[in-house]
């Protein structure tokens, strides 16, 4: 009988009135829990859907409700998704989008790992690249009116992208039997996790500017970028260390024992394998990510949660902040969540062919 | 003797050898080159390095800080006032989370589908927004709900108004610093009886109730500090004044909405490790348990608790330090923790490197502690092999 079987069945044997109101516990936490709805839902609703307002998306609108004023929402939407990018050439960022997450969950299948995927990705963000900037053929848009969701996500892919291989260096490098190579990466992997990741921001923004020469002084995208490079490639490698400590000895050997080198071992047998162990880890990893990279709006990159609070500085509105924050957390739930849906079910794939 | 042919033999040894001196090499190259170029760069712009501007008069405003601050502290008091808020809010949301987060795996693994459902709801908005959308969802949404006018009572003695929620706290007259220091008194001697009652249970069998004497201990303590400072213990209500609010204890809307985010979203990730906690210990032990007659609370506290924090204790040290990483962001609703500090200091005086060094350190502190304590809590709970 497997650990938890025993309380899982429980939930699905007895009927839903047991359930509700069979025990004394149960009793009383529904009661609980219906009173405290029962306070809670009716104002939730009235201001939600009953008194808020939606059409027409005018400022006016807002004056006379007392809800929610989702025509705020409805009206700016485009800014806050893609920042102050000329309106007519919004279709671009919008693919962008839509190119990036396609990468991102074609990715994390075991089915597209194989060289082609590195090509997939520099095709994919030369696409992104030519999409956003504009030139042949396309209008021209200069890098400072990018801005919202693409931002959000070119951050999140780059640096995912860039720190796959990194980590999995760091990770054989603190798995490696050399002692300088060990204690070397060690000592990036751990200071990396010991920061916060606000703090790396922070301190790529200013020390980046003294440590580099005048003529190549970084933007602030490209510091940003360095910093959440930096945090990836260090929780990557960790992620990745655990799949290498999972492979059992003998695999290591039958590779030498057939006449492998170590980097052909490496990449035939030992990290195929690895990679496929910790794909949970990782899809967590990417939504980690996703998640962190809310806080470039701290170093002054314009990404989706700055875009909201320029379009609520509008002053023809009366700046409806939470409706606004609750549509950019919305944005960001359905990413996350549907990632890490998209993951599990995969996960739960995968398992079946191994039966 | 046959001479062996002298061939030149690169073996996997030097090879490895050689590996890790370019490793070295590349490094200090890069080192060396980064150092050149920062001396250069911070000549050029007339920035002088060094450890006095700690001293100097820090000159900022930070709206709230637990340490007693102001701007003519030195810079090094503003650091301190910063890591004191920095653990302020970690500590609270540390002991609240994991409060909650009990609870909450509890629920989720309830057969109550009301129970259940709320709490997995609950677990996936934490995991999948942002915390800093959080904060700025709760901050405006505080900021939007408190009174703009005068201070409104919506419990008894409970205010608020835009200054944010004051609630009664009692006062000790005199000073702070004679409970203080009874307190520190009163845990020094529940150490030392706790550790003598142990020595004495060893050495006897017999199990002294040191508790009820550490108690006392304690309370005599804590009651000598209080009765050193003259008069009684004082409760403070405070007093609305229009829109202001006076005495009692104030949170403003910036810390309350960030203490109730940043519980809300670890309250999440500490339910799951509880939950795994308490699936992973089999129904067998509460059986066996039961059949040597304990009683359900001491099967809990004896058999199965223990096991549980096997599995939870090693996730609840990475959540503690998430907390301690998590509450930079604070930032972002315009509170002031250890990182806004730094980030004011390093604007205002330019000590870019020394700065970086002081946020690395403090981090490292903070999180290295933090870690001992829980891998001594670990080893204490750990199966004893034979």
């Amino acid at each position: 009988m497997s650990a938890a079987s025993h309380l899982e069945k429980a939930r699905t044997t007895k009927p839903m009135w047991r359930r509700l109101v069979g025990s004394p516990v149960n009793l009383v936490l529904s009661l609980m829990i219906a009173a405290t709805l029962l306070v809670a839902l009716p104002s939730v609703i009235r201001w939600a859907l009953i008194d808020a307002a939606f059409f027409p998306a005018v400022p006016e609108s807002c004056r006379t409700i007392s809800g929610a004023c989702w025509s705020f929402v409805i009206a700016k939407h485009s800014q806050i998704l893609f920042g102050i990018y000329p309106d007519d050439e919004r279709w671009r960022p919008l693919l962008v989008c839509m190119l990036l997450i396609g990468l991102l969950v074609y990715s994390v299948r075991p089915a597209a790992w194989s060289a082609r995927l590195a090509w997939l990705w520099v095709g994919a963000l030369g696409l992104t690249w030519w999409l956003m900037g504009g030139g042949l053929g396309l209008t021209v848009v200069e890098s400072d009116l990018w801005g919202g969701l693409p931002v959000t996500l070119i951050l999140t892919v780059v640096a995912i992208g860039l720190g796959f291989p990194s980590g999995i260096l760091l990770a054989l490098a603190r798995r490696s039997q050399l002692p300088v190579i060990r204690l070397l990466a060690t000592l990036f992997i751990e200071m990396t996790r010991a920061l916060p990741l606000l703090s790396i921001l922070f301190i790529a923004s200013i020390m980046l500017p003294l440590m580099l020469p005048e003529t190549m002084l970084p933007e602030k995208f490209f510091r940003a970028l360095v910093a959440l490079y930096f945090f990836a490639s260090a929780y990557l490698a960790e992620v990745i260390r655990g799949g290498l400590q999972a492979i059992p000895k003998g695999q290591f050997e039958a590779g030498e024992a057939i006449g492998l080198s170590f980097a052909q071992l490496q990449a035939k047998i030992i990290l195929p394998q690895a990679i496929t162990i910790v794909i949970p880890a990782l899809t967590n990893t990417i939504i980690v990510m996703i998640k962190n990279t809310s806080l470039v709006l701290v170093v002054g990159l314009f990404d989706l949660i700055s875009s909201g609070k320029a379009a609520l500085a509008d002053p023809a509105w009366s700046s409806p902040s939470v409706e606004t924050y609750l549509f950019i957390t919305l944005i960001y739930f359905m990413l996350c969540f549907g990632f890490s849906r998209f993951a599990d079910r995969m996960e739960r794939r995968a398992k079946v062919y191994a039966k | 003797m046959g001479k062996l042919p002298q061939k030149h033999v690169w073996t996997r040894a030097h090879r490895n050898l050689a590996y890790q001196a370019l490793a070295l090499l590349l490094l200090f190259g890069m080192v060396a080159l980064v150092v050149v170029t920062a001396s250069t760069n911070l000549a050029d712009r007339g920035i002088e390095t060094g450890s006095e501007f700690l001293g100097d008069r820090a000159g900022f405003t930070l709206a709230e800080t637990w340490l007693p601050y102001s701007p003519d502290d030195s810079n090094l008091w503003a650091i301190f006032a910063g890591i004191g808020n920095t653990l302020a809010i970690a500590t609270l949301v540390a002991l609240f989370s994991t409060f909650l987060g009990l609870f909450l795996g509890i629920a989720r693994i309830s057969d109550n589908p009301l129970a259940s459902g709320i709490a997995r709801s609950w677990v996936e908005i934490a995991r999948n927004s942002p915390p800093i959308l959080l904060l700025l969802f709760l901050y405006s949404f505080v900021a939007k709900i408190l009174p703009t006018a005068d201070a409104t009572q919506i419990l008894p003695h409970i205010l608020v108004s835009q200054r944010g929620f004051a609630f009664p706290w009692p006062t000790f007259p005199v000073s702070d610093h004679w409970l203080a220091l009874g307190s520190v008194l009163g845990a020094g001697l529940v150490f030392a009886a706790s550790k003598a009652a142990k020595r004495r249970h060893l050495r006897s069998g017999k199990k002294p109730a040191w508790t009820a004497w550490a108690a006392m201990l304690f309370a005599g303590a804590v009651f000598t500090g209080l009765a050193m400072t003259g008069d009684g213990i004082g409760v403070d209500f405070p007093v609305a004044h229009g829109p202001d609010m006076e005495g009692g204890l104030i949170l403003s809307p910036e810390f309350f909405s960030l203490i109730v985010g940043l519980t809300f979203y670890t309250t999440g990730f500490v339910a799951e490790i509880i939950r795994t906690g308490l699936i992973s210990v089999p129904r067998g032990q509460w059986e066996a348990g039961y059949s040597l007659g304990l009683s359900r609370w001491r099967t809990l506290r004896l058999v199965i608790i223990p096991q549980m924090l096997r599995v939870i204790i090693p996730p609840m040290n990475s959540q503690y330090i998430n907390i301690v990483k998590n509450s930079t962001l604070v930032i972002a609703i315009g509170y002031a923790d250890f990182m806004v500090v730094m980030g004011t200091m390093i604007n205002k005086t330019s000590h870019a490197i020394e700065g970086t060094l002081i946020i690395i350190a403090t981090y490292l502190a903070i999180n290295l502690s933090l870690s001992a304590v829980m891998n001594r809590l670990n080893r204490a709970v750990q199966v004893t092999e034979r």
